[in-house]
């Protein structure tokens, strides 16, 4: 593109510009009604009400909290029972960790980023509104359950066997599985699309090197739940099938070990600290330029920071585990691994300090809020590369030490930032500023009290003080510090009191003015005459701060002297741009407000449900709903051949209205969910070798039900899926020449061979009578088995409907889509399977 | 022979797989060390004398370290195309690749820093007490 | 202890104005309390939490200076007047501060600490303990060398200057066995066998608890360790081998009668199958139900008819129709055991 191109003159007509507005606000019009209004599938509304819901979640996480300093402000104290006392610590720290601050970052995110990229809407918006419906969803069963004493009890990372044994745990377990696995789905959703979003939605000419701060923080953290959630929730399968079905994953006397619990869940748990922690620093990233009126310094330096700890957070795990009897030198690899992290953690702190020196500071209450938990991180990161090193983590590992730990890096590290971008980013969608003075005096409380509640602990942790512990004797010495921590904690709980006053104020205050803090980045755009169409023309971006960089930007947006100022076909359009150097690829046309997303979420969420009370039928008919509606969902919904092939965008641009493969973001988000399934898959494989390591043999001595499932069905399993993948890709070969009847019989084909792949993955345990549970071994291979067997049915489902779109017309031979996304889902699907019959397969044969 | 070496390295295609090279590296390594030392260690017993993997550990440690180096001089070659002085922030073709290439080498160097870190516990640890 | 406390707190206090008013209020409860300091880091009495403890102290002075450093540094970078740090300084403060420092001191921490983590050396005359962690209380078996096994529970005795070798079990959930004074904690796993090494230096009466989460009452499982003098541990050892001493009342009967022999062992009495502590020398131990209630008849004449009162979800069932008389002549009788 150039950007040299002159500006279409029309605009400088106020005529025009008018009819462009009407035009635009037909088409981003939200729907109206008591019920309908809730269709609604735009980033602004979505993101207000998960943000909200989020915001809802913390505050009854924290009422929880409060009850539990309550307990323990004297020795012996019998306010609640332990049972109570346990469900209500499970309950504080999952919904805080699950309900609260992944959602929030996701609900902040797909609010604020179209508007920061100067995009219009989320590539997905309705993905965005699945997402949300499925929080509400599984976030109102999971913080329920405590009004029925049926609650998870076993602490938030719920370790077997307490956690699996149904006589020492109730339905509580099934809950927090089920519940959160559900959540967890809807959680890699939108970080599916916050990729998207970040490579392919930006503005023209915002290239890498252009990006915000926030959006790189965005991009790793996105791709981080890709990595961290999956291998949860191949222990979340493993878990369920324990409980439900008796399959001994976790039971040692089967040959189960509780230990891979714990890998698989701290693979996921420490990213998920960065996880939390990064898009609260990429807050930071875009206050502190503001108030210190320059750019940041050291942009390089900020990627270096977000992308190393990124990737060197999967390498920390066994940090939770320094006690369960590794060997040294594997817990010496993790705290190496640990101590790292703490490098690009200082680089960012030091570039926001740098940033703040070479600026003129405008001292703020957002700035405030930012100091604050500055002074509360540092500490929180420095007890943390005490624990980091395995002696002393020996003796502070379970104790109040690590409570005040992880509250000094979660509440400096992402609480307090947060409301730090709450006063900061109010006025952007309300127009109004929260009051400096309750502002300042809620943060006084909450700093206050959060160090007289927490510093405390650290010296009760060293003096003996377990967590999780729902009283304490009288002698050890506690008492005084425990009083404290209650203060505290009731202290810290009246500072939010007071922003909740503030927010509940905000209606009564006047307008504020445009752009209050004088910011430089592209969200500041958003005029006091809220309109639903996000940014009135997608601009061309030449800096850092358009705003402070570039003379009349905000005049040339307003006056829609950029790209894509209409809506003349009355659609919903975004720009989709390259990946380095944000050329402009194609108008996408995105899904307006629609009932379905909320109607998959429904189903989808009762299948957990139904299944937590093991009413399976129920579930069997949920499910072929939810499959029902999604698949009406992208019939009518993707995919959708264009009026015209093209359309000129503004400065004499024209940009193709479809495209299929690498260029569309449809093909990405498959590639995306894939990546993220096959980490899944890996983690199970990965189930596989750890208990081949755990047993001197294994499989184990041959005897009935034991047998493994040989080679005959693993291989014949193998070449039917291969060749189904190989169809599926002569389909897509032979409908891009034209051959479009030879293409439908590659369909068909294809679709045979995929579902005997499916049945023969199967035949192999089922035949060599395998008896899951007896033992481990068949249980692990029956799960490998199902695995595979499951995602070539769903390869199937897929086969068939890029089948039936093509004989229906809605998939042509430039039009295809369809044929390239489920290409890129059959490549994992026979890798999968190819491993799958390598593991269960050969491998017992070469040990 | 040093010039026209730089000069290839600028003429390599950068991309966002670039970036991510020498923490992959670190990954990969990081991977081997725990899971072999794991698996000889759950298969022999905690007092096995582990000379053999340790060894493996410092071949392996030399090899990461080169790889890294080797992306990082791609890198710090790269960030000398010409162009303007730091920081690389206009919308052009040589500040995009020169941002990426900072961004690289200060990774490589936080990469290196990890391969190292992540070898030390296999000079201190004889066996798999 | 006290003394390192305080030093502690000062650093603290020194670190943060703000904070300073509490911190001294901390200070002078902590003082005013009296902590007994018997299940605490900085009361030590074994080599290795002794180590631990210098660490920490080293690790919070750094730690406070670094904290005191940076705050400094904020407040000189928000007062700096504009244009005072140009870029490339600006890259130099990050190089340097953000990321060669903090490298070059984790180096020197992680290189320095390592070592610290190697187990003691372990002979074959060590004494060897195994310890079996349970819902909710601890199985302590000493090994001696004539393959002769010393059965009690609830309690641990060792020899100072000696090195003791755990051998950690469980066989229902995950327990953590930690002894704050001497020694870090490890797991106690199902399936999986741990060792925990240690050497006591200083005679005296210590606790350890369970650390890790393990059900109703996780806080209500703790236990007594007594560090000895080596002669007067040897003397212990054989007496506790010895069985119960020879008391024949009413309440051996009742004991019997109720059916506390089904699971309580009391050696030369009954012999029971292993699912309760071994009750044989039960009048020589320092606490009940697993460091919970002082041993008194009244105390465990209360437990054996209500133990969930103490002890939510403990195994043992309780006896609620047991007269009071009964259940105080049976206390009588488990106190004698001597």
């Amino acid at each position: 593109m150039s950007s040299t191109a002159t500006t279409n003159p029309d605009q400088d007509d106020p005529a025009v510009r008018a009819a462009q507005e009407e035009r635009l606000r037909a088409a981003w019009a939200p729907p109206r009604g008591f019920f309908f209004r809730w269709t609604d599938v735009n980033n602004s509304a979505v993101g207000v009400w998960y943000t909200l819901t989020a915001f809802g979640m913390m505050l009854f996480a924290g009422v929880l909290a409060l009850i539990i300093r309550a307990q323990l402000v004297i020795p012996n104290n019998d306010l609640v029972s332990a049972s109570t006392f346990n469900q209500l610590f499970t309950l504080h720290g999952s919904m805080m960790m699950f309900l609260f601050a992944v959602p929030m970052f996701e609900a902040v995110s797909i609010l604020i980023l179209p508007q920061l990229l100067g995009t219009r809407d989320m590539p997905f918006p309705r993905l965005s509104a699945f997402g949300y419906w499925s929080f509400l969803i599984g976030g109102v069963f999971v913080a329920g359950s405590i009004f029925f004493n049926a609650a998870p009890d076993g602490g938030w990372f719920m370790y077997p066997p307490l956690t699996t044994d149904p006589s020492l745990s109730g339905i509580g377990a099934d809950i927090w599985m089920l519940g959160l696995s559900f959540i967890e789905v809807a959680a890699i959703a939108a970080a599916i699309e916050l990729i998207v979003g970040v490579l392919k939605c930006r503005p023209p000419g915002m290239r890498l090197n252009l990006m915000p701060l926030y959006a790189w923080y965005i991009l790793v953290v996105a791709v981080m739940i890709l990595f961290a959630f999956p291998p949860l929730i191949a222990g979340d399968i493993l878990f369920e099938l324990e409980r439900l079905l008796d399959w001994p994953f976790f039971d040692a006397a089967r040959g189960g070990d509780p230990l891979l619990w714990q890998h698989l869940f701290w693979i996921f748990g420490h990213p998920e600290v960065y996880i939390i922690f990064l898009p609260s620093i990429a807050l930071f990233a875009m206050i502190v330029p503001t108030f210190a009126r320059r750019h940041l310094l050291g942009y390089p330096w900020i990627v270096l920071a977000a992308v190393g700890t990124g990737f060197l957070s999967f390498g920390l795990w066994v940090h939770h585990m320094f006690t369960t009897g590794l060997p040294n030198i594997s817990l010496g690899f993790f705290s190496a691994a640990s101590e790292v992290v703490a490098i690009p953690t200082a680089v960012q702190i030091f570039a926001f300090i740098a940033t703040l020196w070479a600026g003129r500071v405008v001292w703020s209450t957002p700035l405030l809020y930012g100091a604050g938990a500055l002074a509360i991180f540092v500490i929180g990161g420095l007890t943390g590369v005490m624990v980091a090193i395995a002696p002393f983590d020996w003796q502070a590992h379970d104790t109040y030490f690590i409570v005040a730990h992880l509250h000094y890096v979660l509440i400096g590290g992402s609480v307090m930032p947060l409301f730090g971008g709450l006063y900061y980013y109010w006025p952007l969608y309300t127009d109004k500023k929260l009051s400096d003075r309750l502002g300042r005096i809620a943060f006084w409380l909450m700093f206050v009290g959060f160090n007289v509640g927490f510093f405390p602990m650290h010296i009760s942790g060293l003096m003996g003080m377990p967590r999780r512990v729902y009283t304490y004797s009288d002698e050890i010495g506690l008492n005084t510090l425990n009083l404290l921590s209650t203060v505290g904690a009731y202290l810290f709980a009246l500072g939010v009191a007071v922003v909740i006053l503030d927010l509940c104020l905000s209606p009564r205050r006047k307008l504020a003015e445009r752009n209050p803090w004088k910011a430089g980045t592209l969200e500041w755009l958003s005029s006091p005459k809220k309109e639903n169409w996000g940014v009135r023309c997608v601009p061309l971006v030449e800096s850092r701060y358009p705003i402070w960089d570039e003379p009349g930007f905000v005049q040339n947006v307003d006056e829609g002297r950029h790209f894509l100022p209409d809506a003349e076909e009355n659609q919903r359009e975004l720009m989709i741009t390259t990946v380095l150097d944000a050329e402009p690829l194609q108008v996408a046309r995105v899904g307006g407000p629609s009932i379905k997303p909320m109607l998959a979420a429904a189903t989808l969420g009762s299948v957990f449900i139904l299944i937590t009370f093991h009413l399976y039928a129920a579930a069997l008919a949920s499910g072929l709903a939810a499959l029902v509606v999604i698949l009406w969902w992208l019939w009518t919904g993707t995919g959708i051949i264009p009026e015209k092939a093209e359309k000129p965008v503004g400065r004499s641009i024209v940009l193709p209205l479809y495209s299929s493969g690498p260029a569309s973001s449809g093909w990405w988000a498959m590639f995306i969910t894939m990546t993220a399934d096959a980490t899944a898959f890996l983690s199970l494989i990965f189930g596989y070798f750890f208990y081949w390591t755990v047993h001197a043999e294994f499989p184990p001595a041959a005897q009935p039900g034991l047998v493994g499932p040989g080679t005959y069905w693993p291989t014949l399993a193998l070449v039917l899926i291969a060749a189904g993948w190989a169809a599926t890709i002569a389909a897509r070969e032979t409908n891009a020449r034209g051959r479009i009847r030879l293409a439908r019989i590659a369909l068909s084909v294809a679709a045979i061979a995929t579902g005997a792949g499916a049945l023969a993955v199967l035949a192999g345990p089922w035949l060599a009578e395998l008896d899951p549970t007896l033992h481990v071994y068949p249980a692990i291979v029956w799960v490998l088995a199902i695995w595979v067997a499951v995602h070539a049915a769903l390869g199937v489902i897929m086969q068939l409907y890029t089948l039936a779109r093509s004989l229906a017309g809605r998939m042509t031979r430039v039009y295809d889509g369809d044929v390239r996304n489920i290409v890129v889902y059959h490549h994992f699907l026979a890798l999968s399977a190819l491993i799958t019959c390598i593991v269960i397969g050969y491998f017992p044969r070469l040990v | 022979m040093n010039a026209k070496l730089e000069n290839r390295a600028q003429r390599l295609n950068s991309s966002l797989w670039a970036l991510i090279a020498p923490l992959v590296t670190w990954g990969l390594h990081f991977l081997f060390c725990y899971i072999f030392t794991a698996v000889r260690c759950a298969k022999s017993g905690p007092f096995t004398v582990i000379s053999d993997v340790r060894l493996a550990i410092g071949v392996a440690t030399v090899v990461a370290l080169l790889l890294v180096a080797a992306s990082g001089y791609v890198a710090w070659a790269q960030s000398r195309v010409e162009g303007d002085l730091p920081p690389h922030d206009e919308n052009t073709d040589e500040d995009r690749l020169r941002f990426l290439a900072v961004a690289t080498l200060l990774l490589a160097g936080l990469s290196f820093i990890a391969i190292i870190f992540t070898a030390i516990p296999a000079f201190i640890f004889e066996d798999c007490q | 202890m006290q003394s390192h406390l305080i030093k502690f707190l000062v650093k603290r206090a020194v670190r943060d104005a703000a904070l300073l008013p509490l911190t001294i209020v901390a200070i002078t409860v902590s003082l005013l309390g009296g902590c007994a300091g018997v299940q605490s880091t900085f009361s030590t009495f074994g080599v290795e939490a002794e180590a631990t403890r210098k660490l920490t102290l080293v690790m919070v002075v750094a730690g406070v200076l670094i904290t005191i450093g940076m705050g400094w540094f904020v407040v000189h970078a928000v007062r700096a007047p504009p244009g005072r740090l140009n870029h490339t300084s600006g890259m130099r403060v990050i190089l340097w501060l953000g990321a060669i420092g903090p490298a070059v001191l984790l180096t020197v921490l992680l290189v320095s600490t390592l070592p610290m983590m190697k187990t003691l050396p372990v002979n074959d005359d060590d004494l060897e303990i195994a310890v079996d962690g349970k819902q909710f209380w601890w199985g302590v078996r000493y090994l001696l060398p004539d393959k002769q096994v010393v059965e009690t529970a609830n309690e641990i005795r060792i020899p100072i200057g000696r090195t003791v070798n755990f051998t950690l079990t469980s066989p229902d959930v995950i327990h953590s066995f930690w002894i704050p004074g001497l020694a870090g904690k490890v797991d106690m796993i199902p399936g999986r066998s741990n060792n925990l090494v240690v050497r006591a230096t200083k005679a005296g009466t210590y606790r350890g608890v369970c650390a890790e989460f393990c059900g109703l009452s996780h806080a209500r499982m703790a236990f007594d360790v007594i560090a000895m003098q080596p002669a007067a541990f040897d003397q212990w050892l054989i007496d506790a081998a010895e069985p119960a001493t020879a008391v024949d009342g009413p309440g051996r009967q009742l004991f019997e009668d109720y059916g506390c022999n089904g699971c309580h062992t009391v050696r030369g009495h009954f012999t029971a199958s292993p699912i309760g502590p071994d009750l044989t020398h039960f009048g020589s131990r320092l606490s009940l139900a697993a460091g919970t209630l002082p041993i008194s008849v009244a105390a465990i004449a209360n437990f054996i008819r209500n133990p969930a009162m103490a002890k939510p979800g403990a195994l043992m069932p309780a006896f609620e129709s047991m007269p009071a008389e009964d259940a105080d002549v049976i206390a009588a009788y488990l106190m004698e055991l001597k």
